[in-house]
């Protein structure tokens, strides 16, 4: 064994490091585990904004923030969950700022709030848009200042489990090579999203739902995988995201006849409407014949160069370098794609999961505070938070609990297993599965979902999953071997499609991002006000329910 | 063309060479120089990082002269004079707030505001301009002889490109084309980009050294007959420095180091007392020799 | 398109290098980046590089094109494709390899720590609000707040290579950060810190971390910032605040550098009288002007005037170096008349960087 710690957190993105730095200040040994380095995390590349209450633009209230989250959730979300998140949501944006988070600023020097989609009140503060950049930053420097420990550019594999306890993780040295055992008394997964399971997405490539494999394959149950949010503007073909601050700003969606189709399909909020329902009303535009190259249109013009200088600068950048046009004279074309899970691991309000000594936080959990359609700000938000919570959690079991235990068949298991996917020369190399994968998801399982399609989508995985049994990783050599762990991401993508494909086809019904419109238009609550859940139980994932828990807010007809 | 000719600190005393070099060479190219007298130093990177109001107002100070002359132009012939008055052009240029508070400031000591209306550009930019290099074959009748030159731009006529931007600046030619069009023969060389240190090399010789040893070896090592740079600043680091580095290295580099006013002054004919070879440190005697001069 | 590539490869093992071509087909939006995934994908899995975002926030894919740093995801290859150019692909400089495209970053992120990079309010216990700060204060460090530790400017540091131990543009960059910040409370001894041997008078202002910066950061002029604030501050006990100190008086009683004196103004009379043979070297060409009738500007009271005025009107200090705060400067580009963009093939960089340790 390498090491062991207290807490050890799996991905240093916003919500690893505010657990780790939260389970630090309470006095835990503490320990970060990422494939990358920690500022190179994803949670970086979010743009426009944090959602708080905090009243400077408005007046504003941590009970409005959560009603339109549940709304937004259409009402799958729960709501325990989100009341916890809106109410500590202000306190801790304002934790942020005192570590030093450079915010944009009112005009009496308070921390700025921007309009967002679906939000009653102006109630995102932002940094211009780089929001996340600046977070990450203000995060690891505080990680700096702690020196915590890091194991940079360890990829994470597997759980250890003895005893009914997670008790660590085993991870390929990508630096250095060979497999390496690091025990905790407490494990906290933080490692983000699964994006890269399609062709058009936001996510960056490291984004491939390790975490959420890592749970699955001990047993841990996921909930509610088949709801992936489609952010409205999206480049094409890359993914690459165009904030939704553009929009925050005033910015116009137009079809190829110029007219700002939203009035049909979401009169009253427009371009701030929920993500959900801008994506569809997008994808049915193109389908209909109304797109340009399969986009529509983002037009910034009106707003003027000062304001998109000043505010909206990285957007221009991305605009210019990927689109190769400058907003201030063109519009931009975007489409839908795939950008945010709003399902994951199973946690309970204080990021437990069902397995003693397993925590998560972040995208890769799902507690849920977005239910079926997440708010625009709400991730930033609920990284920060929930990390805190669970880093608090997670220390606090760890210190009255003393005994680390990992077997050693479990590091010889590994080590064999890896040895028979290394030895291997005879094969398929991992990128044609993985772009088949990718486009057919794209195609079969994106923002409009249908029977035929998610059956034959099964299907395709499954195939896919057989081949990636003879997936030939032709670097044999110890020293950063990225051609390794990228063959074993594959492995982590497949098995969540799985998961999401079962998913997808149980609920019968249209709920937020999970679009049924051929078969099942409507929205079900009385037979699907409820969470799907899967276990991997002999190579598969088996469907099991879970229900929503409800305080305030009875469900009601959405509509923007 | 008539132009307004800011000399700089080093052209005026340490580098005469310089300024009686362009001074004879600029009506053969056709360009009239106006000098301005009632002008300072530019500042250099030092008054820009020790009083940066300051700075700015002594190039507002410059720029502003040099458009009283009614010139388009402000003939620089130093790299450093040249980033510095571009920087505060492009600074006063773009921020009419700015301009407008520099304005009244230059307007109380009395110097004349300046309206943005003058361009500054460095001598190399032109000759190299338009047809820069066809009327230059005709100036430099005496021709180089084939004499094997490698150019070194140094830092601030190539970066930061927003604020120069007259040629690419990882791949820049104007010097190379020149070299040609004299009837030398250009000479490639990584480090003809890099730094030469001079910034420093007072106040960290040792680094500035590091740096100033790239070029002088690998132009030595490339068997050129001499260097030459559009900065005198480059040219006291090449030349009055190479000493140091001959003692640092036990090298026996003996790198004749022109400027370019020399280098075409001398390929056009131009007189000893025009071009004055004398007060360079490394002796330019084989070059002299080469070109049977 | 049919897109060429050289790569340095480099055995992770043994440090060997080669130079190798690669010859593959790509879409015609296709980026550096994605180039080498389509080689590590389909034709040599031992490629070896970093990714992540793919869309220049991460800072992960920084690497050398013809022997200047790049974030390979911004790198669009049709234009390059299109000249018929051959690019060769190496490591970023500066920094030991580890393997092919990848390089070590523990010595960059040494050298961020070494500057304790994290805010210093001056209090333990948080107020319950935000402290108030203007978006004007806040725009003193847009352009540092905009780094991605991505590691560009330090693989072209010419001031690096000479002193590996320059702390060099990025960390000094971060420590601008926290010192124009009007929420930190540790100026001074932040400055006392970046003055050292190799602090902020080590930078030989080349502008090539200004001109690679793939963000916008401009370090070059945060580290004029650091330098300006230092002096602001009184803290000139370097040789080079005294150097930039003398230049200031200079313009101020002559108008123009009275090099005779620069080196005992800025290096006391030991110093001076240890550069005499140098300096002896220099006079009899006339490179020293002896000390005698000084060389003055005409009307430098005016220049006096000017200083007397602008230092009663308070710009100090980092406050009076203006960087154009309107976006990002890298986009905004001055086009001179004439400039020569279409330029033969002249390669620096396919020689290899020497081997570093």
């Amino acid at each position: 064994m390498e090491a062991t710690h207290d807490v050890l957190v799996v991905g240093a993105g916003l919500a690893g490091m505010r657990a780790a730095i939260e389970a630090h200040d309470l006095g835990a040994d503490v320990a970060l585990i990422s494939k990358i380095h920690p500022v190179r995390s994803h949670s970086g590349a979010a743009e426009g904004g944090i959602n708080a209450a905090l009243g400077n633009a408005s007046d504003d209230d941590p009970e409005k923030h959560a009603y339109d989250t549940v709304k937004g959730s259409d009402y799958l979300g729960d709501q325990d969950a989100i009341e916890i998140l809106c109410n500590e949501a202000p306190g801790d944006v304002y934790q942020l700022e005192h570590w030093g988070a450079i915010f944009s600023r009112t005009e009496d020097g308070r921390i700025a709030q921007r309009p967002f989609g679906a939000a009653g009140e102006p109630r995102t503060a932002y940094a211009a848009d780089i929001t996340g950049h600046v977070l990450i930053h203000v995060l690891y420097e505080q990680v700096m200042k702690r020196d915590l420990r890091t194991y940079e550019e360890f990829f994470a594999w597997k759980l250890v489990i003895d005893d009914d306890r997670c008790q660590g993780v085993i991870a390929w040295d990508l630096l250095n090579g060979g497999l390496k055992t690091i025990g905790a008394k407490t494990v906290i997964i933080a490692t983000g999203g699964a994006g890269r399971l399609y062709q058009g997405t936001t996510n960056a490539y490291a984004c491939t739902g390790d975490g959420m494999t890592m749970a699955l394959r001990v047993g841990v149950p996921l909930k509610d995988m088949e709801m992936m949010q489609f952010h409205p503007t999206t480049l094409s073909p890359t993914g690459v995201l165009i904030t939704e601050g553009t929009r925050g700003e005033g910015a116009y969606l137009l079809n190829s006849e110029g007219e700002r189709f939203l009035k049909r399909y979401a009169p009253n909020a427009m371009e701030l409407a929920s993500r959900d329902v801008i994506s569809r009303a997008e994808q049915t535009e193109i389908d209909e014949g109304r797109g340009v190259d399969g986009s529509v249109l983002l037009d910034l013009r009106h707003l003027g160069a000062e304001k998109i200088l000043e505010r909206l600068h990285g957007t221009r950048e991305l605009a210019m370098t990927f689109a190769l046009v400058d907003p201030i004279h063109e519009p931009i074309p975007v489409r839908p794609g795939a950008h945010y899970h709003m399902g994951g691991i199973d946690t309970d309000v204080d990021g437990k999961t069902e397995l003693e000594g397993l925590y998560a936080a972040g995208e890769c959990a799902c507690v849920s505070v977005h239910g079926a359609n997440r708010l625009g700000g709400n991730a930033l938000m609920e990284t920060i938070t929930y990390g805190k919570r669970s880093g608090a959690v997670a220390a606090d079991w760890a210190l009255t609990h003393t005994t680390v235990a990992v077997p050693p068949s479990v590091e010889s298991d590994a080590q064999r297993e890896l040895k028979t996917l290394l030895d291997r020369s005879d094969g398929e190399r991992p990128w044609r599965i993985r772009d088949e994968l990718a486009k057919t998801m794209h195609e079969n399982f994106g923002v409009f979902r249908r029977e035929k399609q998610m059956k034959e989508q099964e299907q395709i995985v499954g195939y896919l999953r057989e081949r990636y049994e003879s997936v030939v990783v032709e670097d044999k050599g110890e020293v950063f071997n990225n051609d390794l762990t990228q063959a074993l991401e594959l492995g982590f993508l497949l098995e969540l499609a799985d998961c999401m494909l079962v998913s997808g086809l149980a609920r019968k019904e249209s709920r937020g991002a999970h679009a049924r419109p051929y078969d099942y238009p409507e929205r079900d609550d009385e037979n699907y006000l409820k969470h799907t859940i899967v276990r991997w139980i002999g190579g598969r994932p088996v469907l099991d329910w879970k229900p929503v828990t409800i305080s305030k807010w009875q469900p009601e007809e959405r509509k923007y | 063309m008539k132009v307004a000719y800011y000399k700089g600190c080093l052209a005026s005393l340490s580098a005469k060479e310089l300024d009686s070099s362009t001074q004879a060479l600029a009506p053969k190219l056709d360009i009239e120089l106006d000098e301005l007298d009632a002008v300072t130093c530019c500042g250099a990177g030092d008054i820009h990082e020790a009083e940066p109001d300051y700075y700015l107002h002594l190039n507002a100070r410059i720029l502003a002269y040099g458009a009283e002359t009614g010139a388009d132009t402000l003939m620089t012939i130093c790299n450093v004079c040249t980033l510095n008055l571009r920087q505060a052009n492009w600074q006063l240029k773009n921020d009419d707030e700015l301009r407008e508070r520099v304005n009244k400031n230059l307007q109380t000591v009395g110097v004349p505001a300046y309206d943005g209306n003058i361009e500054v550009k460095h001598f190399l930019w032109l000759i190299a301009e338009g047809d820069g290099y066809e009327r230059l074959k005709q100036v430099a009748h005496k021709g180089l002889k084939g004499l094997k030159v490698a150019p070194f731009y140094g830092c601030q006529i190539l970066r930061p490109s927003k604020l120069l931007g007259f040629e690419d600046p990882d791949k820049p030619h104007s010097l190379e084309a020149i070299i040609d069009a004299c009837g030398g023969e250009a000479i490639d060389y990584p480090a003809k980009i890099k730094c030469c240190g001079f910034p420093i090399i007072q106040a960290r010789e040792d680094t500035a050294l590091g740096e100033l040893l790239q070029p002088i070896e690998q132009a030595t090592e490339a068997g050129a007959d001499a260097m030459v740079t559009p900065c005198p600043l480059c040219h006291l680091s090449l030349d009055a420095w190479q000493s140091k580095l001959r003692e640092r290295t036990g090298r026996d580099f003996h790198m004749p180091i022109l400027h370019l006013s020399q280098l075409i002054g001398v390929a056009a004919g131009l007189e000893d007392s025009e071009l004055k070879f004398k007060r360079h440190v490394v002796s330019v005697q084989p070059v002299l020799d080469k070109l049977e001069v | 398109m049919d897109v060429a590539l050289k790569i340095w490869r480099v055995d992770g093992e043994t440090g060997e290098r080669e130079l190798k071509t690669y010859e593959v087909e790509a879409p015609e939006w296709a980026c550096l980046l994605d180039v080498l995934d389509i080689i590590k994908d389909r034709h040599d899995g031992t490629l070896a590089y970093r990714k992540s975002c793919r869309m220049m926030i991460c800072g992960s894919c920084g690497m050398r094109m013809d022997g200047r740093a790049i974030l390979a995801c911004k790198e669009r290859m049709k234009p390059i494709v299109e000249r018929g150019h051959v690019p060769v692909i190496s490591s970023m400089g500066n920094l030991p390899i580890v393997k092919d495209l990848v390089v070590s970053m523990d010595p960059f992120w040494d050298k961020i720590r070494a500057i304790k990079p994290w805010l210093d309010p001056g209090y333990d216990e948080a107020p319950e609000r935000e402290r108030i700060v203007s978006q004007k204060e806040m725009n003193v460090i847009a352009k540092e707040s905009l780094c991605i530790m991505c590691g560009c400017c330090v693989s072209e540091c010419n001031a690096m290579e000479a002193d590996p131990d320059f702390r060099g543009p990025a960390a000094l960059a971060k420590e601008m950060r926290f010192v124009g910040d009007a929420r930190d409370q540790d100026d001074v001894p932040r400055l006392n810190t970046v003055n050292d041997e190799h602090g902020v008078w080590d930078c030989t202002r080349c502008y090539f971390c200004n001109e690679r910066c793939p963000k916008g950061v401009d370090p070059r002029d945060a580290i004029a910032k650091l330098g300006a604030e230092s002096i602001k501050q009184g803290i000139d006990h370097d040789l080079g605040a005294k150097h930039a100190r003398w230049f200031v008086i200079s313009s101020k009683t002559t108008g123009w550098l009275r090099e005779t004196e620069l080196v005992p103004k800025t290096q006391g009379i030991l110093g001076a009288l240890k550069e005499t043979k140098f300096a002896i070297a220099l006079a009899r060409r006339g490179k020293v002007p002896p000390p005698g009738p000084v060389h003055v500007a005409a009307e430098v009271d005016e220049a006096r005037a000017l200083y007397d005025l602008v230092k009663s009107q308070g710009r100090d200090g980092a406050l009076g170096i203006v960087q154009g705060e309107r976006g990002l400067a890298r986009i905004e580009h001055v086009e001179a008349e004439g400039a020569h963009r279409d330029v033969p093939e002249v390669t620096p960089g396919e020689t290899p960087p020497p081997a570093e340790g």
